[in-house]
């Protein structure tokens, strides 16, 4: 993993000084909050509901233990006890004080973490493949080229003050795992002749109110050209973007007025005088990076096969473990290795995504035992153990299901995505984690979520998406009714290559209806699949109308009795 | 005029006095007033012609300043011509978080040569003042309620870089930067 060299660790302290010192001016009233808001953003620093949320960086998902520890530390010390892991590998603590925050920032850069560029109408933190090194499906490892981003996009001194937010992801494997097409920059890493490393660039996807999916603007660009091609990029858009109007304003709405053949013409005229004024990235580059990412000193182990592991296991444990092998163990690189999730959608008990500070402490002991002492956050919230030796997967499972972290539910109905909603967010027109409870309290059998399958569901609790529904099987949107809370329900999204956009089946739903509806909309597919058939190629194939039929249900019988 | 923070690229910022103004004409204001104004671009623009404007220009007396909708790769013959007309051009800030001026002055100085000063005006916080410093600004009008001498600190919080800009070169670490020297 990477190590901050005197250059980094030197620029994150820099940075917890400045703040500091402008926190101290706020609180002499000596800045205005207008003023110090983009300070404060650019900083990770949100006022919310009923306190300051501070949003931590990890950039492209990769953690250490010691890391971990240090946020379970700022859990404890300056939140009440508890982290939230985001969308966009991150986390947040909901309960932070703004005098404490600079201290934060400094814990965070002496392990060489930090909250820049969190937020704000900034370049933010740089995601990709939480199975980036280590997936069998991967062309390249793409966690140098995201690191090299991550530092020239930080304090980037043009693009501060851009219209809007700025994401950008990076994949480099058969499966895209980093909701490419949904973000202001995508960038996908390819292997060209000779084993050069070339990069293809899509532009202007983003959710949000106005949900599109990016499109190619550049194919097989040498690496080493992407700040000059980017700086380009992110010209044309700073300048021409719109800022008459806060929805108008991210890079998609550009892209789509221009048409894509135009926007891609402009960036490519502008990179005609970039790549002159900027230095490429260079070799020396690469390696000063890339040498943080070689592989661990991995044993030579044979495979494991299933029989091995159930003969290592009491009858009563076989079913179940055998059941989070299926769902929450990934296939390595590596003869002898796997890769975990922990799952951090218990039923009921917590909000997705959530981790408390003794579970945090737990999780970075079982990543120094298990692991190398690395672990990795996953845009669907959950935790990963990248390196695990295959033999240990049952004591890892034992140990998890002891922290409750070992429910095999990834990728199934319950692995639910939600942002904080309107119990912490001042922007959330409804609250999303009651829902996802009630959803988890619902499909709380193992056997009938097995039995379905993957299914996505994503909850918003506003129309910003930061809970992804636009790209869920199910999505989940809250909306506000004349100061009620409803929930509209979209259908048919879905992320990686086949990336789509949900759509809207009708009516909006009061919360305690929710649940119900998925019910029906589950036990239409499952009455209506073909042998094999996912959720979301059911949906697919039969189109929206017998889905929403179903969901409705109860409004037809309604009809009928008034007739 | 306030105050006004000079620093130019191989000097250390100072606070200085300036006689020069900055003109944001009324709608009525047909000609520019007596002394050392900074004009809207648009300005000289539509007045280009007139020859008081000129003679003046060609004493020294007029420079110009680009709005945040100004394209100025759209001028870029008007702006090379003016390199030997103006003592300066400047940079207009509608209001701080509005980052358009960054890539303006970026571009002034790497597609357009300008190699003169470029003047930061209008709503010039000192917080964002090191972020200015490096795409190409070197003359700040601050907001007449910031605080200057603070605002002289500001430029020295980071020890390093991670971009190249028209300021600093990304700061490198000694193995790489033997590298490039060798290279």
């Amino acid at each position: 993993m990477y190590r901050y060299d005197e250059i980094d660790q030197s620029l994150v302290q820099e940075r917890s000084a400045q703040f500091a010192e402008q926190v101290v001016r706020r609180l002499k009233h000596q800045i205005s909050e207008d003023e110090f808001k983009p300070l404060r953003l650019q900083n990770g620093l949100y006022l919310q509901r009923h306190a300051y949320m501070l949003r931590v960086a990890i950039p492209y998902g990769m953690l250490s233990s010691a890391q971990l520890r240090t946020l379970a530390k700022i859990a404890k010390y300056y939140d009440r006890g508890y982290g939230h892991f985001t969308t966009r590998q991150n986390i947040q603590f909901n309960w932070i004080d703004l005098e404490e925050a600079p201290l934060i920032l400094e814990e965070l850069a002496a392990v060489q973490m930090h909250a820049i560029q969190t937020s704000g109408n900034c370049i933010r933190n740089i995601t990709s493949d939480p199975f980036a090194g280590v997936a069998a499906d991967e062309y390249i490892d793409p966690r140098p080229i995201c690191e090299l981003l991550r530092q020239w996009s930080t304090l980037h001194p043009e693009f501060a003050f851009l219209p809007r937010k700025f994401k950008i992801a990076v994949n480099s494997a058969a499966e895209d795992r980093t909701v490419l097409l949904c973000h202001d920059v995508g960038i996908e890493l390819k292997r060209g002749d000779q084993d050069v490393l070339l990069a293809n660039i899509y532009a202007g996807g983003g959710m949000g109110r106005t949900p599109m999916l990016a499109e190619l603007i550049k194919t097989d660009m040498p690496w080493q050209d992407l700040p000059a091609y980017l700086t380009a990029l992110l010209r044309v858009y700073n300048r021409h973007g719109r800022r008459d109007n806060i929805y108008k304003a991210r890079i998609k709405i550009l892209v789509k007025a221009l048409g894509v053949d135009d926007f891609a013409k402009q960036v490519e005229e502008e990179w005609t005088h970039t790549k002159i004024t900027y230095a490429p990235w260079t070799d020396v580059d690469w390696q000063r990076v890339a040498q943080h990412f070689t592989k661990p000193p991995y044993k030579k182990l044979p495979a494991l096969f299933q029989e091995q592991f159930i003969q290592a296991l009491q009858p009563n444990e076989r079913v179940g473990f055998m059941r989070w092998f299926e769902r929450n163990v990934r296939e390595h690189q590596v003869a002898g290795y796997s890769s975990v999730v922990l799952s951090l959608k218990p039923h009921r008990t917590q909000a997705p995504g959530d981790a408390t500070a003794e579970q945090m402490n737990a999780i970075a002991e079982l990543a120094d035992r298990y692991s190398f002492g690395e672990l990795r956050v996953t845009h669907e919230q959950n935790l990963v153990l990248a390196d695990v030796e295959s033999t240990q997967l049952v004591a890892l499972w034992q140990e998890a299901k002891r922290l409750g972290l070992a429910l095999s539910n990834i990728g199934l109905l319950t692995d639910i995505i939600a942002c904080p909603g309107g119990d912490f967010c001042s922007l959330a027109n409804a609250k999303s984690i009651p829902i996802a409870k009630a959803i988890q309290e619902r499909f709380d059998h193992l056997d009938y979520l097995h039995d379905v399958g993957d299914v996505s569901i994503n909850i918003s609790g506003c129309i910003n998406s930061c809970g992804h529904h636009h790209v869920g099987n199910i999505g989940i949107l809250g909306v506000d009714k004349d100061g009620e809370e409803w929930f509209q329900v979209t259908l048919g999204g879905a992320q990686g290559h086949e990336a789509a956009i949900g759509k809207v089946i009708g009516r909006a739903f009061l919360a305690d209806e929710i649940p119900a509806v998925i019910d029906r909309l589950i036990k239409t597919y499952v009455n209506e699949r073909y042998d094999g058939e996912r959720f979301i190629q059911t949906v697919w194939r039969l189109g929206l109308e017998p889905f929403k039929q179903a969901a409705y249900a109860d409004d037809a019988k309604e009809k009928e009795g008034v007739v | 005029m306030s105050g006004l923070i000079r620093f130019l690229r191989t000097q250390n910022p100072t606070l200085t006095q300036t006689d020069w103004q900055i003109w944001y004409p009324k709608a009525d204001d047909d000609h520019v007033p007596v002394g050392k104004y900074i004009i809207p671009f648009q300005y000289w623009l539509t007045h280009r012609d007139n020859h008081l404007l000129l003679e003046r220009a060609l004493a020294g007396e007029i420079g110009v300043w680009f709005a945040a909708t100004d394209d100025v790769i759209d001028h870029k013959q008007l702006i090379h011509a003016g390199q030997k007309l103006w003592p300066m051009v400047a940079v207009h800030f509608p209001i701080f978080r509005d980052g358009r001026g960054y890539s303006t002055a970026a571009l002034l100085r790497e597609r357009l040569a300008w190699t003169g000063p470029v003047w930061a005006i209008g709503d010039v916080l000192i917080d964002q003042l090191d972020q200015l410093a490096r795409v190409g600004f070197d003359h700040f009008v601050l907001r007449a309620d910031q605080d200057h001498e603070l605002g002289l600190c500001k430029f020295e919080q980071f020890s390093v870089r991670m971009q190249d800009s028209w300021r600093y070169p990304r700061t490198l670490n000694p193995i790489h930067q033997a590298e490039v020297l060798t290279a």
